[in-house]
């Protein structure tokens, strides 16, 4: 099992992009009863990965309860440095 | 378009213009606290080695400890009771949050690793410096050690290729001249006796830190800030207390020395009381500072946590000052000039003052 942040940014080498729903979704079986895998949580580790030229934005749009969704994805050397520093 | 996609659009595009906004605003929050923090911690542990078993030391000197003791192994000491408490503070934060487990699984990793040895770096090399500076030379090495953005920018440079643009060359030497207007004041006849071996020993605390920010930033884009927090001062706080504080005691010609000062500092409560609150406010001064630079980038973040080279200063006075009424913590005008200068100095390295209004139109 790896730290719950390594394992948010790693599903972006996994998928073509997600938000932080998604990213929620995918952990939430091995995740479940960590306290941090909150929503708020969830899109700030993964707003720090972009500032720090993880990942990148795709696009965003309003789900079906009007609020906000934002979809980002790994780029190559994003992905790269990401599989560097945490191998599978 | 129909009239109901583009007023959801819009809202989508307000939502996301809020969102950026309100992320980079706590990136900024965040790092101006972590300075503040800092100079609170940097108050409280000056207090706790002004205070019960230290004040013998540092004073009457009853349990006649040489000057090599007094000078640099209770700098280490000192620093190395911070720290320990400070991860004391942290592992507690840590298990309360649920990330204990996240802490223990990140030790094992790369990034962790590299977390580690930035630790060391700004551990027990540059906060002991910090610390014996700051008994040598009082709270005006404060600004000095505020030079470790100027130093992280060359290092990046170095190391990772980063850029060094003429303006934030402009920023080192407006940094430096205010390094200098403080090295002025060691002309005047008050001037402690130490004074300007304690500023180049805060020149190593400076490069320390520098480096520590230009590699830890690498690590915590990764890592989870208060587990990165609880990896630095474990490290930092053990390596202190179990390597460099037996260290200097071997070269002071007494091993027991080690054991016996890490005893009486502990047990003597009117210090470590002091030691407990320091430790608190170190948890935030560092992890406030690794969550800035992860949130705004390490120039901005680190801009802002230089406002240090104010709070510590300004705590000094408050709490040893005015709190504690002891004398000699006022400072002269011109360090409070020159304090300014280089905040602004670090300013000017970290970014483009002008990006400042780009970013509040945006």
């Amino acid at each position: 099992m790896k730290p719950l942040n390594y394992a948010i940014l790693k599903h972006f080498t996994k998928v073509k992009e997600a938000c932080a729903d998604d990213v929620i979704e995918a952990l939430k079986k091995e995740y479940g009863h960590f306290k941090a895998l909150k929503k708020p949580a969830v899109i700030e580790a993964i707003m720090t990965g972009e500032a720090n030229g993880l990942l990148e934005e795709t696009r965003y749009d309003l789900d079906e309860k009007g609020e906000l969704r934002v979809y980002y994805r790994a780029h190559e050397e994003g992905a790269a440095t990401i599989n560097n520093y945490i191998p599978d | 378009m129909d009239n109901t996609s583009s007023s959801a659009n819009a809202t989508a595009v307000a939502a996301k213009k809020q969102l950026s906004s309100n992320f980079f605003k706590k990136g900024v929050t965040v790092a101006i606290l972590s300075g503040m923090f800092y100079g609170l911690y940097t108050a409280f542990m000056t207090l706790g080695m002004a205070n019960g078993v230290w004040a013998d030391w540092y004073g009457v000197n009853n349990a006649a400890l040489s000057a090599f003791v007094i000078t640099y192994m209770l700098g280490a000491l000192g620093s190395a009771l911070n720290d320990t408490l400070s991860a004391l503070w942290c592992i507690g934060i840590a298990a309360f949050k649920g990330k204990l487990g996240d802490y223990f699984r990140t030790l094992k990793t790369k990034p962790g690793r590299v977390m580690i040895f930035a630790a060391l770096l700004g551990g027990p090399i540059a906060s002991t410096a910090y610390v014996v500076a700051l008994q040598m030379a009082g709270s005006i090495v404060i600004p000095i050690t505020a030079l470790c953005p100027a130093i992280g920018a060359i290092m990046a440079r170095i190391l990772f290729k980063q850029k060094l643009t003429p303006r934030m060359l402009l920023g080192i030497a407006i940094c430096f001249s205010a390094a200098l207007m403080i090295g002025s004041t060691s002309m005047s006849a008050d001037a402690p006796p130490n004074l300007l071996l304690g500023i180049c020993i805060a020149f190593i605390c400076a490069f320390g830190w520098g480096l520590e920010g230009c590699i830890a930033g690498y690590g915590t884009s990764m890592i989870d800030y208060e587990i990165g927090i609880t990896i630095r001062q474990s490290t930092s706080g053990l390596s202190n207390l179990l390597i460099l504080v037996p260290i200097l005691a071997m070269l002071a010609g007494n091993i027991g020395l080690a054991p016996s000062l890490v005893v009486q500092a502990v047990t003597s409560g009117p210090a470590i009381i002091w030691f407990v609150v320091s430790g608190f406010f170190a948890v935030f001064a560092y992890s406030l500072w690794y969550k800035g630079n992860s949130m705004c980038g390490a120039a901005l973040g680190m801009a802002c946590n230089g406002a240090y080279s104010f709070w510590g200063p300004f705590f000094c006075w408050l709490v040893l000052g005015v709190f504690a009424g002891m004398e000699g913590w006022a400072l002269p005008p011109i360090a409070w000039v020159a304090a300014i200068v280089m905040a602004f100095g670090i300013l000017i390295i970290a970014m483009n003052p002008l990006d400042l209004f780009r970013r509040k139109e945006a």
